[in-house]
């Protein structure tokens, strides 16, 4: 996926993406990270075609991302978000069949057996005929995870998949992530709060600011203290925990 | 699936000893070895009065109650409020409107009343659905409520108070009449089948729908739509019959859990059994004259509405 140019607005705002231009690493994980209000949410939806940039243009395979159907683009990319909202009871089940929409006709009715690998894949096949509601919050997690993976995506996307989970939670969620990247090659395209989080497990890391690539590049290259305060506009400090590694932590007055 | 299966097994029984109690019943009481003898050919005076005046309105109750239970259940997936009930939202009390000016203004032409109550049905939705109300519940309920009550209210002004909608209801059904009731009916009901997992679909968000690539608002107008068929079929032969919409359908997820695949034949079958008992009580509870069903769902769906809403199931807005 390349994004070439993009520059995109709210009607009547101030440009909140400008002159952007990079391309996700294949088969890798990228994380995108940067204040709030920087663009990265705006940057998914560009990503997963959800909006459409006012000029430049944005690339799946080599074609624009304006080009797909809906359902086309649903077999390619598939979003995990913060929280996700349900209007009833919701079999787990019922929630992982959703992610093989794209791939059958609108009226058909979907065998259990046909998602079994994706909960399997999440160690949830255990949980297929339980209520979504009698799941613990990362379970749950688990199971939107699952039904993205159910779309059997080449781009999987997570827009601060950690937020609501505790940490000991938000920890199984990205093993179970940087473990899917390694052994699918899905490229996963993920947008985390926790500078840490982000810099541990990415191949490749965007840097943004005020709706502009900072920076670009591997986790190491991130790690510099004044592009970090710079760009975070707070002091922070990059110290070596022994069994971490480095460790970014903020500088507070 | 066994307290499913159970469920299923005592809905049909229910329908069964209904349907014979109700052909029992009547000016004229019936035994079980004359309704036998009749059916066996040996009481011909019997069997023409339970064929010409018992059987066409029970077969009218029974798809008329199925009608209406999958048109509240449906409606209450499109709007994801378990109280949206096209009864309550103004759309039957808009069709009886049309229906009743079509009647003074425009010529007859074929299928008058089916149409014109479709196109009221419509229009009410057309004034009910928009952003706000589909995501703020009460909001639904209350604009619904007020329509309900506009419409109503305009149709007591054309007919200075008098009230025509009591020459519908069951009294006086024909074969001519169920007929058409049976064909319409069941065309929507097998519709309603066949569309049922897109009902599920609208579990989900709308902004997550569109990730797994589904068409939200096709699937939301087309099960509109359907809501409206069912209610206009009911409402331009029998008239408005409020709340098996919503006391059905909420009843059922109890004994079936929440998979609109089994919420809606088991409202069909429930909608059915239910409004056939309320109009064989209706019928014979104060021999000569009748209460009508009407009448008696409204006393009984009263008080459903408010414990359903007083114990809080009433938008079953859960967030996952």
């Amino acid at each position: 996926m390349e994004l070439k140019q993009v520059r995109y607005s709210y009607p009547g705002s101030e440009p909140l993406i400008v002159n952007f231009t990079a391309s996700v690493p294949q088969g890798k994980i990228l994380s995108i990270i940067g204040p709030n209000g920087a663009g990265k949410s705006t940057l998914l939806k560009l990503l997963m075609g959800r909006i459409s940039p006012d000029s430049g243009e944005v690339l799946l395979d080599g074609k624009s991302i304006a080009a797909y159907s809906n359902r086309e683009r649903a077999a390619k990319i598939a979003l995990v978000s913060q929280q996700h909202q349900v209007f009833d009871e919701m079999a787990v089940k019922e929630v992982v069949k959703t992610g093989r929409l794209p791939f059958h006709s609108l009226l058909a009715t979907i065998a259990d057996e046909e998602i079994l690998p994706f909960l399997k894949a999440v160690d949830l096949d255990w949980a297929i005929d339980r209520p979504l509601s009698s799941l613990s919050g990362g379970q749950q997690q688990r199971v939107w995870l699952a039904s993205a993976l159910a779309q059997e995506p080449s781009y999987l996307f997570l827009d601060e998949p950690t937020t609501y989970l505790d940490i000991r939670y938000q920890q199984e969620l990205m093993s179970l992530i940087d473990k899917l990247n390694a052994e699918q090659h899905i490229t996963i395209v993920l947008v985390l709060h926790d500078i840490n989080q982000a810099l541990k497990i990415s191949d490749q890391v965007w840097l943004l600011k005020q709706g502009q690539l900072v920076k670009e590049g591997a986790p190491d290259s991130i790690l510099d203290q004044d592009l970090l305060s710079d760009t975070f506009e707070m002091p922070v400090k990059i110290v070596n925990l022994e069994t971490f590694g480095p460790y970014v932590i903020q500088l507070t007055a | 699936m066994r307290k499913e299966r159970l469920a299923y097994g005592i809905i049909c029984l229910a329908i069964l000893v209904t349907v014979i109690v109700s052909l029992m019943l009547g000016t004229q009481l019936f035994s079980l070895s004359e309704l036998w003898q009749a059916f066996t050919g040996n009481r011909p005076a019997v069997l023409n009065t339970v064929l010409t005046f018992r059987l066409p309105r029970i077969v009218a109750a029974l798809v008329v109650g199925g009608m209406l239970a999958t048109a509240g259940a449906i409606s209450q997936s499109v709007f994801r409020n378990r109280l949206a009930d096209p009864t309550i939202l103004g759309v039957t009390s808009a069709g009886e409107l049309f229906m009743l000016l079509g009647g003074f203004f425009l010529p007859a032409f074929g299928l008058q009343k089916l149409i014109l109550a479709f196109l009221g049905g419509l229009v009410a939705f057309a004034l009910l659905a928009n952003r706000k109300t589909l995501r703020h519940p009460y909001q639904l309920i209350i604009v619904g409520v007020a329509l309900n009550l506009t419409f109503t209210g305009l149709k007591q002004l054309f007919t200075q108070g008098i009230d025509v909608g009591n020459s519908l209801g069951f009294n006086g059904m024909t074969w001519s009449s169920a007929t058409g009731l049976v064909i319409a009916g069941c065309i929507g009901l097998i519709l309603a089948l066949l569309v049922a997992p897109w009902a599920n679909d609208l579990k989900l968000p709308d902004e997550q729908l569109a990730m797994v690539g589904v068409p939200v608002i096709a699937i939301r107008l087309s099960l509109l739509a359907l809501v409206v068929y069912l209610s206009a079929d009911v409402t331009s032969v029998v008239g408005t019959i409020p709340f098996i919409g919503i006391i059905v359908p909420n009843i059922a997820r109890y004994f079936v859990g929440h998979d609109y695949q089994t919420i809606l034949p088991f409202s069909m079958l429930s909608g059915a059994w239910l409004l056939l008992l309320v109009d064989t009580v209706g019928r014979v509870v104060i021999l000569p004259s009748e209460i009508s069903a009407a009448t008696l769902m409204a006393v009984i769906g009263g008080p459903f509405l408010v414990i359903l809403v007083q114990r809080g199931g009433f938008n079953g807005i859960k967030t996952g």
